[in-house]
């Protein structure tokens, strides 16, 4: 007879382990199961090659709520977060746009573009600052039910409407126009000159299926800019070690509190009992027992795979079938010989030491994504590149280096042929678009991984490889994520809980839906 | 001295005429200014060609809000609507046809040859259509409520629309605010399967947009158009223009004095307050409250002028996106043209629908958004010399035939130049699915995003008056925090598609603005 537990969280993502360790801080008995050989889920730092460590999937944080840093004490478990200060537009005729720490050099850079868009510069930064604090509030809430006339639930309706009308006038229209917008539209609100619109507009389009054009995309960017790091909003940072140091330092505080943690334990389904979820058994045919079990997987494989549909409301599974969990982003991991040479500005500096995008124009992210809207990946993609071995050397061998290339647009499914035949095409588009602005980084790439949504859902389970659990559209948030009636991180199952980034608030190195999930179940239990 | 004026309402167009005929009837005296020599601006019927009787802007009185005939007794006053039993003809390029009637179980009927499975679920998509715009619907003559202002008054404003919203039942409720914000694509994607019958549908939800059918809020759009009724085609006898001279001999039957050829030059306003308007001619002309069917840019900006307004206020008004790309081209034809795959001539009765695919609709788009017509044009063209022989001389038709996507703003040439190679573009589309149309041809006449702007005065040539994207709905229309009709100039109100609701021919945006208007008339003088 094996052992009983308090509860089970399914998948060892960040979301997963912040589950585990706000339980087993609350005295629970917890046991969390991964299918991989290491905890973390896209959340990792593998060594692909001897010497050469990679964020294989997510790659920067930001989003990681400063509560569950705090409240998890992972600084103690070994989480640093480096500062990531700059971001960097090069331009393949040789010009570039370069924000970084000093906010005068800043706006002479922006000048260098548009006299205008410095002067709007701050405008712009300080409305943004203003809608990630103003939303920042929805970050810590159980999205209320609008159909349930319990108490509880419409005091939760009231509390959220006081809190947005009691925000000035000026902040509530804007956070309006955010939420309904695309992107694009939004920050030519305020700019004009190219580069600095397609960057801004490209935190818009990340992890979605969706153009810098498209409706939508403005609450994207919003997302994107909800991260505090110390309390600095809009701050963005590299974890020592990778994203994987991050995963690691939240399982050491929920292993300190006496969670265990068992890798190589990929999970086939929910057990049920007289209606109840009363354990899991494993695709080897090994069950464990508990209480209480709580899924960080995505809607789908929670639902559809590891419960048997049959047994669920109908309205549901019609919801979670067309929740779009449409894949659109790709990955490309290279070791380098050496640092890339950029075409301006030259030489090693701590532009190196920020992000780079490449992202010259409005119209080039938008036509990155018609050619995936129509089946096929992005022939020159949109890439957001950082050099991890820049900001934390022990990251590569001394001398080399490892570049992270995020990349947009990789439809999870192609009009013709199959990823398999097109994987290395797609890497050779990434290549060939950052060489325009990196002339000798063909010579110096000593090995390449590429990874697109297929590879995504095939190495760890997100189903089509969306990086979020489903795109973070107005139609998939709040009390509608992942689906009407089912937002409370509650499932039709008594005892099966979600707690991934399919629920509220969605994707990213947040945390936020597995506390908040964590809170429910205590709750209940 | 001038004879006393209590309302000036600038603009003939039927929002304009809505206002005037309800704040005539409610006693007091109003004067209409139309700039042009016709009534009815977008919704007018005008001789282009001699002989014929052309629906130079709006094609369809669907929208058009019963609540509006009903109260200024339009039928008393010529106003005759026509409902055509077949909406939607969608000839294929494969020679075949898709024909969608107003009778649910007859378009399931014509849906069954392309699919079983679509076929089965019309009903019940009709059903949900009927459901979700009943929710609209009750929106659609409220002034919506002021979000900042927490009086008892707006909440009461409030309360009704939740209360409406939540009475459609808890599925219902989170289906609507799910589907709101969708791409139409998506909206059908989870009914149907047929692409025909898909493009067909989805293609109302572009109308107006500058936005493929992948855009977010295309849903909203195509709902909008149903509001009238799922696949409802709806005319007017004589042409959308007798609508307009119903509404103004309501109007004028009440006491008001509606002049045409009198564009205004500005708008008055002094300490803050509007006081009148003055003609292009010079003259002046004061009232107690000025409203103004022109869109809002063109009222604020062009009548009003930036002097008078608050800088915050300002960038709202010029951050409304118009974004233009729709065209009219008209043809007389000495014959009826024959579509392949149709079956008769009954089946022309409503629009004839150029769109096969959401993938051509997104193409189309595609060549939009980059500053190009569209390379291959979705065309929804009416004969409505068909239902309507005095539109056209004995023995001849007219094709109108509404045009996407032209954006108002071209990046290589101008609209002038443009003009009669976008009419033979569109001769050319219809003629893959006519053949022979072009020997019909013996006269035509295009109407560019430009030529909207210039004679018809919409900015940028949008015909909704500013997009109707989820952005600019509801509570941020035409601006957000001045939805109530009211503007930061004291005693000026717009009453324009601009406003709330938005565009299409609803009469709405009038018929609310009125009320409005004489609300605070009355206030003013007790």
């Amino acid at each position: 007879m094996a052992a009983h537990y308090d509860v089970i969280v399914i998948g060892g993502g960040h979301n997963g382990l912040v589950t585990a360790a706000y339980l087993a801080r609350a005295g629970k008995k917890v046991l969390v199961l991964e299918k991989r050989h290491l905890v973390g889920g896209a959340s990792v730092t593998e060594e692909l090659y001897p010497g050469f460590k990679f964020t294989v999937f997510s790659y920067v944080v930001s989003l990681l709520r400063p509560d569950i840093v705090r409240e998890l004490e992972l600084p103690k478990h070994g989480l640093t977060i480096l500062p990531l200060e700059s971001t960097l537009t090069p331009l393949p005729d040789g010009r570039y746009l370069y924000r970084g720490a000093d906010h005068w050099e800043t706006l002479r850079n922006i000048a260098t573009f548009s006299e205008r868009d410095a002067g709007a510069y701050d405008d712009y930064s300080r409305s943004m600052y203003f809608m990630a604090k103003a939303v920042k509030y929805i970050l810590g809430i159980r999205p209320p039910d609008p159909t349930s006339y319990r108490p509880r639930e419409l005091w939760g309706l009231v509390e959220m409407a006081r809190h947005f009308l009691a925000l000035p006038e000026e902040q509530l229209w804007l956070l309006a126009r955010l939420m309904t917008m695309s992107a694009a539209d939004f920050v030519e609100q305020w700019f004009e000159s190219e580069p600095l619109k397609a960057t801004l507009s490209a935190s818009g389009i990340i992890g979605t299926f969706l153009g810098p054009r498209s409706p939508g995309t403005a609450y994207v960017l919003l997302h994107h800019y909800m991260g505090e790091i110390d309390g600095a909003f809009r701050a963005w940072g590299f974890a020592r070690g990778g994203t994987g140091g991050i995963a690691e330092a939240i399982a050491r505080s929920a292993q300190a509190h006496g969670a265990e943690i068992r890798c190589d334990s990929p999970v086939a389904e929910v057990i049920l009992k007289n209606g109840r979820a009363v354990g899991v058994a494993l695709e080897n045919g090994d069950t464990f027992h508990a209480n209480v079990v709580a899924s960080s997987l995505d809607p789908r494989l929670t639902f559809l795979k590891l419960l048997d549909p049959a047994q669920l409301p109908g309205e549901l599974v019609e919801s979670i079938r067309s929740f779009n969990t449409r894949g659109s982003s790709g990955k490309v991991n290279l070791a380098l010989d050496a640092l890339p040479e950029l075409v301006a500005p030259p030489g090693p500096g701590r532009h190196l030491a920020g992000s780079i995008s490449f992202s010259p124009s409005v119209d080039y992210l938008e036509r990155a994504y018609d050619d995936a809207k129509y089946g096929d990946f992005s022939r020159q993609p949109y890439v957001d590149v950082i050099i991890p071995s820049v900001i934390d050397p022990g990251m590569a061998p001394p001398g080399k280096h490892v570049m992270s290339c995020f990349v947009q647009y990789a439809p999870y499914e192609l009009r013709e042929g199959t990823w398999e035949e097109k994987r290395e095409a797609f890497g050779d588009a990434v290549v060939d678009a950052l060489s325009t602005v990196m002339p000798n980084l063909k010579d110096i790439i000593l090995h390449r991984q590429v990874l697109t949504p297929l590879d995504i859902e095939e190495m760890i389970g997100i189903s089509q490889g969306n990086i979020f659990h489903g795109e973070l559209s107005l139609s998939q948030l709040f009390f509608l994520r992942p689906a009407p009636g089912y937002a409370d991180y509650r499932t039709p199952v008594p005892g099966y809980y979600q707690c991934g980034s399919g629920t509220h608030p969605g994707g990213g190195i947040m945390g936020a839906p597995g506390k908040l999930a964590a809170l429910e179940i205590l709750k209940d239990n | 001295m001038a004879e006393q004026i209590d309302v000036l309402v600038i603009g003939a167009g039927h929002n304009g005429l809505t206002a005037a005929a309800v704040l005539a009837r409610g006693g007091f005296r109003v004067t209409v200014l139309e700039a042009r020599d016709v009534l009815g601006g977008a919704a007018a019927t005008e001789a282009v060609f001699p002989g014929y009787r052309v629906n130079t802007g709006a094609e369809t009185a669907s929208l058009l809000q019963d609540e509006v005939v009903r109260a200024l007794f339009l039928k008393m006053y010529g106003l005759e609507l026509r409902d055509s039993p077949v909406a939607l003809f969608a000839p294929q390029p494969d020679g075949t046809a898709l024909t969608l009637w107003q009778d649910v179980e007859r378009s399931a009927a014509e849906i069954a040859r392309l699919s079983a499975r679509d076929a089965a679920r019309y009903p019940a998509f009709a059903a949900e259509v009927q459901t979700m715009t009943g929710a609209l619907q009750s929106m659609m003559l409220l002034a919506p409520p002021d979000l900042t202002a927490l009086d008892p008054g707006a909440l009461a404003g409030w309360g009704k629309v939740g209360w409406k919203v939540r009475r459609l039942g808890d599925r219902e409720m989170m289906a609507f605010m799910r589907i709101l914000p969708m791409p139409v694509r998506d909206y059908l994607d989870d009914w149907f399967e047929s692409e025909p019958l898909k493009a067909a549908l989805g293609a109302d939800g572009v109308t107006g947009m500058m936005l493929g059918p992948r855009g977010g809020g295309t849903a909203l759009q195509f709902l909008y158009q149903q509001l009238g009724g799922l696949n409802r085609y709806c005319t007017v006898a004589g042409g959308m223009g007798a609508l307009s001279e119903a509404l103004a001999a309501a109007a004028r039957a009440a006491g008001a004095d509606v002049r045409c050829r009198a564009p205004v030059a500005r708008i008055l306003v002094e300490e803050g307050r509007a006081v009148g308007v003055q003609l292009e001619g010079g003259a002046v002309i004061r009232a107690r409250a000025v409203v103004s069917s022109a869109d809002p840019r063109r009222t604020l900006f062009g009548l009003v002028g930036p002097t008078e307004l608050e800088p915050r206020f300002m960038r709202r008004v010029r951050n409304i996106l118009y974004r233009g790309s729709t065209a009219k081209a008209h043809f007389a034809l000495s014959g009826l043209p024959h579509f392949a795959g149709q079956e008769s001539a009954e089946q022309l009765g409503g629009r004839i629908r150029i769109c096969p695919s959401l993938d051509y609709l997104e193409r189309a788009y595609d060549d939009a958004k980059y500053g190009r017509i569209s390379e291959n044009l979705y065309l929804d063209a009416t004969i409505p010399s068909l239902d309507d022989p005095s539109l056209a001389p004995p023995g001849y038709h007219l094709l109108s035939v509404t045009v996407r996507y032209t954006p108002y703003r071209l990046r290589e040439g101008n609209w002038e130049e443009q003009r009669e190679p976008l009419g033979d573009r569109v001769l050319a589309t219809l003629a893959r699915y006519a053949p022979g149309i072009e020997q019909l041809v013996v006269d035509r006449h295009v109407l560019t995003p430009l030529d909207y702007e210039q004679h018809y005065g919409l900015t940028e040539g949008s015909i909704f008056h500013g997009q109707m994207g989820l952005d600019q709905m509801l509570v941020m229309r035409p601006v957000p925090g001045w939805s109530r009709y009211r503007t930061p100039i004291a005693n000026l109100y717009l009453c324009g598609a601009g406003a709330h609701p938005g565009g299409g021919v609803t009469g709405a945006p009038g018929y609310n603005a009125a009320r409005e208007v004489a609300r605070d008339l009355k206030a003013s003088a007790r």
